[in-house]
């Protein structure tokens, strides 16, 4: 069945225009815009729900010279994102109402995130490569401004330029992927398109083509390693995971929506989108390295952590690694772990994200160290964390333990597959886990034994802050008891069907989902059976093996944030430019003006291979030799002139020898023009040479010798300039034009002087022929004439008012 | 066919420029004549883009660009000097508009009464004269014409608050550019004694069939390569740009906003106009040497501007970086920018077919965008100066809080020279990746090179962003910000500008239809030269 366009548009307008008038509903409720907000969360999650059970495009052109349209697409994986960011929103909305209480921004705050929120629909949603990105970016855009909420703060300034910087470069990577898809599917499709999914001419309907078409061209890694570039920095993979962390400056609601259960899906979803179309051995090779080499390190770091929500944000980027595993792993078993993960992940971390937020509003820190006991004060609280925590650690038969079975047996089945060094991957697998169990349990131990004495006494949540989580785990419980279940051939029908869409949308063939207790000892089995075990032996050397890594990760180069401070602190600090570069002296700048110049018409000539004439050609009169001579003797002597009197006097010398070789190449008027500039020029220069100062200052050899080769180089230039164009002789010039419409000699007729008013090539041009040019040399005189005034006038003054 | 519309845009900012003088005295009267001026000059503008790209061609209903010329005095092509109007003309032309009606406006409210009475309007609107000419012209001497009569004003604009470094800045930049009209003015006369036209029609027709014509196309590149040189010192591209901080610095908000957004887009258009209108067709007779491939001009050129467009988006990134006020910031940002424009610039050079195309629509969407992101942003500046008294870091802070929609306007400004979307520096930033996309494919030379410094770029670009951002409009609030007050209709003027980013970029189809015309315009010679019609002399 179809899907709605009305509603689909509905779902994506819905959160922009409710975050449009936020800011004025603010004014007018108060702090009570959250239950505005979640209510609209819940109009869109209602939307979604009711498209359940369709499937299809439908688009609206949006650039059409581009061929770019807001197409939205809805399967299996649209709606599981659509509902987990629609359903979690409601939550987020509801749970901030009461968080967000004594916080200031509140009405930015829930703009932002109901910006987000439709940003997020967006990207679930859309099928064109462009609409998907242009959703993609204002993510990361109101990531950065919910991170950066508390904005007097310097870590949270930090972190959200951390965040920006990260997402948004490596959401240009991917961009660069979309283009050289979009680029290459012109060659194969015959008509160059964006829409991923969906139509008959996309390019996953097309993926063994568009395939082919990559590995031609020699893109296909390229291709591949720039999205997934993209996926990394939005998903927090090692090495791109180190926004993560600092991410949590953001109030807790924000942590728990944008940081743990969507926005960091968006990049897990996007490799689970683009798994149909890109999936081979390569894609294998570097999606399950990557999130298998993710999942271990994050949860080693997690094991480091003290702060909890720090200890979370690492847990996400871990289990982020393991979906992107497992949609890396080319089996069914992969597709099944990725699809089934997003659900499970969203539902026990949000969870223990809100209780993170409960626990650090009630007790009043985030310190493991200083926590613990608290099951007393907050017994429900508790519950929900244990619910959340044991699912995290993957511990049957809480529902985390049926989606690492799932990667567990998808590692095995490609080391079966594939034998070697792929062996590595499930022995990761279950080394990663071991860390993962180990920090479970560790915050889950906040609650256990008995309150430090620090810890004053500890209120129990409002309700708007308890509803939330309690729901997210009873949720997150049924998944769990699912299994339980079907063990005894009860299965959550309804479930298990959804899943099984969402493993088809990412490219499993005819799947048949359904998750339940292992009832025999399958390899899976057994590596969960050694994680466990593992685990729960390493337990009591929980703060040895923590202290081990915090030194381990002290250590410069192997220090997570070591690359990204060293680089960003010295780009804040580096005087390369503006010290070295620009130096404030315009003789420098000159210098480069000439030398390029010089360079650039020398590199023409060269490359044109110009045939300069030669010398011979160049004799002339005696009476023209003696002139020019007097003139470079001229230039030279202004050079060393001892004072400025006597440097004006010999330059114009120069200047008058011009006007002498004007008249021997009998252009008078040209002479007339040049005595009259010269003599002006000298008697302005001596007026004002009295007030300028007497010394030249001291130019030093090294300097000299400079300088004098620059002049040299653009005096060869300008030299060979006027010799190759002096030489030309272009066939049919415009100046035969008028010379033969010049009124003298009679026979060439009257059209310059009928038309023109004159009989004088030369005046009847400046005047007529190219008035134009002589009209702007006259505004250009009389702006000289305003800019004198103005200097005179505006002189110090400065910027006053 | 002379079409007087085409003069109309110069017409008009030349007699506002006169008008505005002559009623010094009545300071009223000469703010309002130079109000309702730009007003007009807008509806020239308007009236002409519509006659040369109709709306059907703009909203994908059909119809056809037209080259519209206007003869002055008359007189036949290439004797006289021929105006010409075509899509890359108006698309130019346009986008003047958009930054001087805000600037000009924003300078009557922001500028001291003083000022504007002295010279202030008759400068603005001189400078618009010149850049409208310098769109218009199809005569390269006349060209230079109008780059004086747009320099002219600039030089005393930049000087205008009569400050040691204001003058130190001016000094700098009228003698750089100074001697860039010196060996223009040798390269002007050294075409015309190759060429012996100086039609730009008539040398792009003379090029392409230099037998016919008796010339030796051979010393025209050398002579083609000084007065390219001259436009990139216009255009502020490495190694021609170090009067850009300075004189950005200097100038009035208002100025750096049309300096940076208008006449720097002048030597953009002059680039293209030369090297894809007049030298399209110029070939050589033989290869040309030191590796550089072809015959085609743009053989030499195509390399070049690669090493200029790489020089000034590190340069101009590095330096904006670590600057420690926001014009500092602006104006580094802006040889930057300028890099990208470049560089998508060298790649339409070194392609063929759609990889031209597209880079040309890339430099053209582009050069829009920063346009209107860098004057806006030039424009924030001004205003921040106005609340706050100060652009220093050190001073500013937690502006967001005080100043939500100045900061808004920043905010928006700042991530459309980022390339979010949906703004309209999204697309300039998709373009000029698509180009070394589609260059790539096409097994081009240098195009992945070209892809990585425009990621560098493009990530240098957020980080100068966000840092100006978390120094000037997060973090406590300072004294003086807490002190500021609230300029209104300043404010309003520069959040209403803000706005047009986001509108040109969720309405791009529009804009990039003229884009297209526009780059179609540049390459497409044989339609300017049989629209401005040179005579040919038997």
């Amino acid at each position: 069945m179809q899907p709605s366009q009305g509603v689909l548009l509905a779902v994506l307008a819905l959160p922009f225009l409710a975050a449009a008038v936020t800011p004025l509903l603010y004014r007018v409720v108060g702090e009570r815009v959250a239950y505005f907000a979640a209510a609209v969360a819940a109009g869109a999650f209602a939307l979604i729900a009711s498209q359940f059970g369709t499937h299809g495009t439908v688009s609206l052109q949006w650039i059409p010279a581009l061929d770019v349209s807001l197409a939205l697409y809805v399967d299996g994986l649209s709606l599981l994102l659509g509902l987990i960011v629609s359903g979690v929103g409601v939550l987020i909305f509801t749970y901030s109402g009461a968080y967000m209480h004594d916080e200031p921004g509140k009405a930015k705050y829930y703009t932002t995130l109901l910006v987000f929120m439709g940003a997020m629909l967006g990207v679930a949603f859309a099928a064109d490569l462009l609409a998907l990105f242009v959703f993609w970016e204002l993510t990361s855009v109101s990531s950065f401004i919910l991170i950066g909420h508390y904005q007097d703060q310097d870590d949270s300034q930090y972190a959200a330029r951390k965040a920006m910087f990260i997402t948004v470069a490596g959401g240009l990577f991917m961009l660069v992927g979309f283009l050289l898809l979009y680029t290459v599917s012109g060659d194969v499709l015959g008509e160059a398109t964006f829409r991923l999914v969906g139509t008959e001419g996309a390019l996953i309907e097309n993926a063994g083509a568009m395939q082919e078409g990559l590995r031609s061209a020699g893109l296909f890694v390229p291709v591949v390693v720039l999205i997934g570039i993209g996926a990394a920095a939005k998903s927090a993979q090692v090495p791109l995971h180190i926004w993560l962390p600092n991410a949590m400056e953001a109030p807790t609601p924000v942590s728990a929506f944008l940081h743990s259960a969507t926005m960091v899906k968006a990049g897990v979803y996007l490799v689970g989108r683009f798994r149909p179309l890109l999936g081979t051995p390569e894609w294998e090779l570097f999606f399950a390295t990557l999130g298998l080499l993710t999942m271990t390190v994050a949860a080693i770091l997690a094991v480091a952590a003290d702060d909890i929500k720090e200890l979370l944000a690492y847990s996400t980027a871990s289990h982020l690694g393991l979906i992107i595993a497992g949609f890396g792993l080319q089996s069914v078993y992969g597709a099944e772990t990725g699809a089934f993960h997003i659900l499970n992940h969203a539902l026990f971390k949000a969870a223990l994200f809100l209780v993170a937020g409960i626990v650090a509003h009630e007790a009043g820190t985030r310190l493991l160290s200083e926590l613990g006991g608290l099951w007393r004060a907050l017994p429900i609280t508790a519950a929900v964390a244990a619910i959340a925590a044991l699912g995290m650690a993957g511990l049957p038969p809480f529902n985390g333990f049926y989606s690492k079975e799932l990667l567990f047996e998808a590692t095995y089945h490609a080391a079966e597959h594939a034998g070697g060094l792929w062996w590595l991957l499930p022995a990761v697998a279950v080394f990663g886990s071991i860390f993962t169990f180990l920090y479970s349990i560790r915050f889950l131990s906040l609650f256990a034994g008995e309150k430090p004495e620090a810890i004053e006494h500890v209120h129990s949540p409002p309700m708007a802050m308890l509803a939330p989580p309690v729901l997210l785990a009873t949720l997150a419980g049924i998944v769990g008891l699912g299994g339980v279940s079907a063990t005894a051939g009860i299965h959550l029908g309804p479930l298990e069907h959804f899943i099984e869409r969402v493993v088809e949308a990412v490219g499993a063939s005819e799947p048949h989902f359904g998750y339940h207790l292992p009832t025999s000892l399958t390899p899976a089995a057994g590596m969960s059976a050694i994680t466990i075990v593992v685990g729960a032996v390493t337990y009591p050397f929980y703060g040895r093996i923590a202290a081990g890594v915090q030194r381990l990760i002290a250590i410069d180069p192997i220090r997570p944030n070591f690359y990204y401070d060293g680089l960003v602190s010295w780009l804040d600090r580096t005087t390369i430019v503006s010290g070295t570069v620009h130096t404030g002296r315009l003789r420098t700048y000159a210098t480069w003006f000439f030398l390029a110049v010089a360079g650039l018409a020398i590199a023409g000539y060269s490359g044109a291979g110009v045939v300069f004439p030669a010398i011979s050609s160049l004799a002339a009169e005696p009476a023209m030799v003696i002139v020019l001579a007097v003139a470079v003797v001229a230039a030279l002597a202004v050079t060393r002139a001892p004072s400025h009197i006597a440097g004006v006097l010999t330059l114009s010398i120069l200047g008058f020898m011009v006007a002498i070789f004007y008249i021997l190449a009998s252009a008078p008027d040209l002479a007339l023009t040049q005595l009259v500039i010269e003599t002006l020029v000298l008697v302005l220069f001596l007026l004002i040479l009295d007030h300028l100062p007497e010394f030249y200052g001291e130019v030093d050899r090294i300097r000299a010798l400079r300088d004098g080769a620059v002049s040299a180089v653009v005096g060869i230039t300008v030299f060979l300039t006027v010799l190759v164009s002096t030489a030309a002789t272009p066939g049919k010039p415009i100046a035969q034009y008028f010379i033969e419409r010049a009124g003298v000699p009679a026979e060439h007729g009257s059209t310059l002087l009928d038309f023109g008013g004159g009989g004088n090539i030369v005046n009847v041009i400046l005047v007529d022929f190219r008035a134009f040019d002589t009209m702007g040399e006259i505004s250009v005189i009389a702006m000289a004439a305003l800019s004198v005034i103005t200097l005179i006038a505006m002189r110090e003054r400065g910027e006053t008012q | 066919m002379s079409e007087h519309v085409v003069v109309a845009p110069l017409v008009v900012a030349l007699v506002t420029a006169i008008l505005t003088l002559g009623v010094r005295r009545y300071p009223r009267t000469q703010r309002t004549i130079s109000l309702l001026g730009i007003g007009a000059y807008a509806v020239a503008v308007i009236t002409l883009a519509s006659r040369v790209v109709p709306l059907g061609v703009l909203t994908g209903g059909g119809g056809t660009t037209e080259t519209l010329t206007y003869q002055l005095s008359n007189w036949p092509a290439p004797f006289g000097i021929s105006l010409v109007a075509d899509a890359l003309s108006v698309f130019m032309l346009v986008l003047a508009v958009l930054v001087v009606v805000p600037a000009l406006v924003f300078s009557v409210l922001y500028i001291e009464e003083f000022g504007q009475r002295i010279s202030y309007h008759a400068l603005f609107h001189f400078m618009l004269a010149g850049v409208s000419g310098s769109f218009l012209t199809g005569d390269i001497f006349n060209l230079f014409v109008w780059f004086e009569v747009m320099l002219m004003p600039s030089y005393v604009l930049v000087v205008f608050y009569g400050r040691a470094k204001h003058t130190r800045a001016a000094l700098q930049y009228t003698v750089l550019n100074l001697l860039g009209s010196a060996v223009m003015l040798v390269a002007i006369g050294g075409i015309y004694a190759t060429m012996g036209t100086l039609n730009m029609a008539d040398l792009a027709r003379r090029l392409a069939h230099a037998g016919e014509y008796g010339i030796n196309p051979a010393p025209v590149l050398g002579l083609g390569a000084i007065l390219f040189a001259v436009f990139a010192l216009k255009a502020g591209i490495v190694p021609f740009q170090f009067w850009v901080p300075a004189a950005y610095r200097a100038a009035p908000a208002p100025i750096a906003a049309v300096m940076a957004g208008v006449t720097k887009k002048v030597g953009i258009y002059a680039i293209i106009r030369l090297l894809f209108t007049v030298f399209g067709a110029a070939t050589l007779e033989s290869e040309l040497g030191f590796g550089m491939a072809g015959t085609s001009f743009l053989g030499l050129f195509g390399p070049v501007l690669f090493l200029m467009a790489i020089g000034s988006i590190f340069l101009g990134g590095l330096g904006a970086v670590s600057r420690n006020d926001l014009d500092n910031v602006l104006a580094y940002s802006s040889i930057g920018q300028v890099g990208f424009i470049v560089l998508a610039l060298a790649l339409a050079a070194t392609g063929e077919g759609t990889v031209r195309t597209v880079g040309l629509i890339a430099a053209l969407i582009y050069s829009l965008n920063h346009a209107i992101a860098k004057s806006l942003l030039f424009l924030v500046s001004g205003t921040v100066y106005e609340a706050v008294g100060s652009i220093r870091f050190d001073a500013l802070g937690g502006l967001s809080t005080k100043r939500p929609v100045i900061a808004g306007s920043f905010f928006l400004g700042g991530i459309a020279l980022v390339g979010i979307p949906p703004l309209t520096g999204f697309f300039g930033k998709l373009l000029v990746f698509d180009t070394a996309g589609k260059a790539i494919v096409a097994g081009e030379p240098f195009a992945e090179v070209a892809l990585a410094v425009a990621l560098a770029g493009a990530i240098l670009t957020i980080a100068y962003f966000s840092r100006a951002w978390n120094r000037a409009f997060w973090g406590t609030p300072s004294e003086p910000v807490t002190r500021s007050y609230q300029p209104t209709t300043m404010v309003v003027l520069v959040g209403a500008f803000a706005l047009l980013v986001v509108v040109l970029g969720i309405g791009f189809d529009p804009v990039y239809r003229a884009a297209d015309a526009a780059a179609h315009a540049a390459t497409e010679w044989e339609t300017y030269v049989e629209a401005v019609g040179p005579e040919v002399i038997e």
